[in-house]
């Protein structure tokens, strides 16, 4: 069966070097694969929120949250759920902009998988978003994986942004990363 | 013209300012680079007056003897990630560019500014890449640049790259 990079809007399946890393919407049912991450404080060390403690609560971020988000996929293997990526949107003068974020249960680190999703977002979200200018990333300075997700990923460095946000009650550095649609070439 | 650095002040806006406020606010010259729509009447500078200078936060007008010449913003933001940043914006009429007002009025305010609230640590001005006159205002202010937000937003219409710069609480001076 051969495997090709086929673009629809809401399943997306890796090219041939990752025959079973796929991008869907994240569901209800996929609750326990979710917790495997978002549990997990070694995931959530960067992110702004606290690391989930019970299931009710996955299962209403999931219902009030990435339902009805503009853009968030599971990052599957195998068509299991093993982290998620999501692109913001913006309205009125900052509409050209969106923020994308990533998360990643810690087992399948280091792997290159992240770094293979955002360039399968980076591939149709400007596709799906013809209003869409900038995808924009800000990690912590002390984020270093991260920051080379992002490098490989082709975002360019654009620089910190001192104090930028308070996570955890501390005020984080954060360097910005920024693609452009005009950056991309198919 | 001489323009005498100490006699620039700052103070809230008051709606007798109208007249005064519409020579900046109705120049597109000045509000080039602002989100602001120039205003056209005296009626809209009394209504931008009573519906936005002074119910704002902190707004102030920079002023040669108490007359208004121009005005500073600064706008703390909301929601709890975020409600210990503020920007900054500011415009000063055309016939008073070149004397080194807005860096005055900007050095006067950022302290003041930091002081009547105290929660903020992050003082942030967004400058157009082509508007060079306020990147050496917020310099010589003492803002750091950070770095250059490539098409980050539309400015009257126009896509632009912006410029991002910081003032942390923590670049204050230790003695005023």
């Amino acid at each position: 069966m051969a495997v090709t990079s086929v673009v629809q809007s809401d399943q997306i399946k890796a090219k041939d070097e990752y025959p079973n890393l796929s991008l869907r919407p994240l569901q209800v049912s996929d609750v326990d694969d979710f917790m495997v991450w978002a549990s997990d404080e070694k995931v959530t060390r960067f992110c702004t929120w606290e690391p989930y403690t019970n299931k009710e609560d996955g299962l209403n971020y999931i219902k009030n949250i990435v339902v009805p988000h503009p853009w968030l996929r599971a990052i599957c293997i195998d068509d299991r759920p093993v982290g998620a990526i999501s692109v913001s949107a913006n309205s009125g003068n900052d509409k050209c902009r969106g923020e994308l974020g990533y998360v990643l249960a810690f087992k399948y680190w280091g792997k290159g998988i992240v770094t293979r999703a955002v360039k399968m977002v980076v591939e149709t979200i400007f596709v799906e978003w013809p209003h869409l200018e900038r995808l924009e990333a800000l990690v912590d300075v002390e984020n270093v994986g991260s920051q080379r997700v992002l490098e490989k990923a082709g975002f360019q460095r654009e620089g910190v942004l001192r104090k930028y946000l308070i996570v955890k009650g501390r005020s984080r550095d954060r360097v910005m990363f920024s693609f452009l649609s005009t950056d991309y070439q198919s | 013209m001489e323009v005498d650095l100490s006699k620039i002040t700052l103070r809230p806006f008051k709606l007798e300012d109208a007249d005064d406020f519409l020579l900046f606010a109705g120049d597109d010259q000045v509000t080039n680079y602002l989100r602001w729509q120039t205003l056209n009447s005296k009626q809209e500078a009394l209504d931008h007056i009573k519906d936005v200078c002074i119910p704002h936060p902190w707004r102030r007008s920079i002023c040669i003897d108490n007359c208004s010449i121009g005005f500073i913003s600064i706008f703390p933001f909301s929601g709890e990630e975020h409600r210990f940043k503020a920007n900054i914006g500011y415009g000063v009429a055309v016939k008073y560019w070149g004397h080194g007002i807005a860096t005055k009025a900007l050095k006067m305010a950022v302290p003041q500014f930091f002081a009547d609230f105290p929660d903020v640590v992050r003082l942030e001005a967004f400058i157009d890449a082509q508007n060079l006159g306020s990147q050496r205002v917020v310099e010589k202010t003492g803002f750091q640049k950070e770095g250059m937000l490539r098409k980050y937003a539309y400015m009257k219409g126009k896509l632009r790259d912006m410029f991002i710069y910081s003032f942390l609480s923590t670049d204050l001076p230790a003695n005023p």
